[in-house]
């Protein structure tokens, strides 16, 4: 159920962004990693008197789990600021994806075609996933090259590296899916920048106020949480997280579809 | 020029109201957080003798959690951020929309000159974003009415909103001058906030390492840093002024662009 030629014009147009995207990640790395140097010898003097201080406490500050000292420590704080850009780029693929056709007028002409709505929407989700993928694959690039460049003789675990990474893809899928979902859900979108900002932004300070501690607890609500960097570097994936997550984009999957499936598409004028 | 106003007001109304519903739950949410650090001596010495570089990368030096202008004033950062990004929203989207939504052609032909109906436009996102501001700073007051704030949290406040208000004056008119400079109107917000965003990550970047000082005036979020404010009790002069200018040459900029941009259609 593709339609070869919709993936190719999509593809086209997605991968010309996906692009631009990789090169923000790809800087961000390129900011960060030359100061692994004097910032791993900073923060191991710290983090030597930090020790006087009760766990809980530096806990309570979402500091003192892992060492800024080491390169997985430190790839946390740059790790953070990927998810962030992979949030808004995920967001803004899932809520354009069917969206942009209906706000650019063209809905009424790719309806006329012979093609199944079924087949249209699965053509654009392959063609965002693999866009998506292949910021991925620029991630994966920089993170690799990029340490085996600044690592400053610092050693590091690579599987665990590949690891944080990898986490990027249910990540993305989530805002992917909700992104679609959302864009469904309300009658027509005009901008997807504003829906792709909100998702992405909120999600990332809810999970920053999580930080904090508090009563409050935020973690079911946000991916930043369900993928967080320093429990991924010190613990791997937390089962019921995944899960969470993977549900999530299951019912958001479904719920885009059988919108889709059914809705009226508005005219605009 | 003034139903252009009055029609631009509405129409940004929505969108003011979703901002600061979210202002409101971040203050909400922070405030339950503030439970936990009030009012408890030990957490004050711990966070007295905590290294100052490792709090300044989190962004936390100077402040005080337990009380209310420390905790305040590591909300700043989210408060800028929001400021900068709805304004810099309403800028560009109140110009760049007539294009995208093709009604340009219904607006232009109306009988003003274009440079009114650009300050009509300006002027609607200039007063959304000032409401948002005061909404936020209304918000945050009556967030902290539970604690007893002292008069010195009232005069931080006020130093941290219009640390807001000086960001979203600049990302006002950095999202006007790309709806009128940037060739693709649906493009033009996301331009904006790409320069927002970046001007953030700037600024993180900047805690890392004492020598990446100077990169303090690449980046507004810095200009109006919370911890600043804390300990000089005042607003930079330098910087302010550098925000004015910016800020000037970037309207005069919108302003020649606009009369002379062709019109997509």
């Amino acid at each position: 159920m593709f339609q070869a030629n919709i993936v190719r014009h999509e593809l086209r147009r997605s991968l010309k962004s996906a692009w631009w995207w990789a090169l923000g990640i790809a800087s961000v790395h390129l900011i960060y990693l030359p100061f692994f140097r004097t910032f791993a010898d900073n923060a191991a003097v710290l983090e030597k008197s930090l020790k006087q201080f009760p766990k809980a406490f530096l806990e309570a500050f979402g500091m003192g789990r892992i060492s800024m000292a080491t390169v997985l420590g430190f790839y946390t704080l740059i790790f953070l600021l990927v998810q962030i850009l992979l949030a808004i780029q995920a967001a803004r693929y899932g809520v354009a994806l069917i969206s942009r056709e209906e706000s650019e007028r063209t809905a009424d002409f790719l309806m006329t075609k012979p093609v199944s709505r079924l087949a249209i929407i699965n053509s654009k989700l392959a063609a965002a996933l693999t866009a998506l993928l292949a910021t991925q694959a620029v991630l994966w690039l920089v993170a690799f090259a990029g340490w085996a460049v600044f690592n400053a003789g610092h050693g590091y675990d690579q599987g665990r590296l590949a690891l944080i990474l990898s986490s990027a893809l249910p990540f993305q899928l989530f805002f992917l899916s909700v992104g679609l979902a959302l864009s469904q859900m309300v009658r027509l979108v005009r901008n997807p920048t504003p829906y792709a900002l909100g998702l992405g932004l909120g999600m990332y300070a809810l999970s920053a106020f999580n930080h904090m501690a508090g009563e409050i607890k935020l973690e079911w609500l946000t991916p930043f949480q369900y993928f967080d960097p320093a429990t991924l570097a010190l613990n791997g994936y937390e089962a019921h997280f995944l899960a969470l997550d993977l549900a999530v984009v299951g019912v958001a999957l479904a719920l885009g579809y059988w919108r889709y499936l059914h809705r009226d598409i508005p005219t605009v004028t | 020029m003034k139903p252009i106003y009055l029609y631009e007001l509405r129409s940004n109304l929505k969108s003011l109201l979703i901002w600061t519903g979210v202002v409101a739950l971040l203050v909400v949410v922070a405030l339950a957080k503030f439970e936990g650090y009030r009012n408890s001596p030990e957490l004050l010495q711990i966070m007295e003798s905590m290294p100052k570089a490792l709090l300044d990368a989190f962004g936390m030096r100077a402040f005080n959690l337990t009380t209310l202008e420390g905790f305040y004033g590591v909300m700043a950062v989210y408060d800028y951020l929001m400021g900068a990004i709805a304004a810099a929203m309403w800028g560009a989207n109140t110009i760049a929309k007539e294009e995208y939504n093709r009604t340009a052609d219904f607006t232009l032909v109306l009988p003003l000159p274009r440079t009114r109906i650009l300050t009509a436009k300006a002027l609607a996102a200039l007063t959304t974003g000032a409401a948002f501001v005061l909404l936020t700073w209304g918000i945050s007051l009556i967030g902290a009415q539970r604690y007893h704030p002292t008069p010195a949290f009232y005069a931080f406040l006020r130093l941290e909103m219009a640390g807001m208000c000086f960001i979203a004056l600049l990302s006002w008119a950095l999202g006007m001058a790309f709806a009128c400079l940037w060739k693709r109107p649906r493009q033009a917000a996301s331009a904006a906030m790409i320069v927002v965003l970046a001007a953030y990550i700037l600024s993180t970047v900047q805690a890392l390492d004492q020598r990446l000082d100077f990169l303090k005036w690449f980046t507004p979020f810095k200009y109006f840093d919370a911890g600043d404010l804390y300990r000089h009790s005042a607003l930079n002069g330098v910087y302010v002024t550098l925000t004015l200018v910016i800020t000037l040459v970037l309207v005069a900029a919108s302003y020649t662009a606009y009369s002379r941009r062709d019109i997509a259609l």
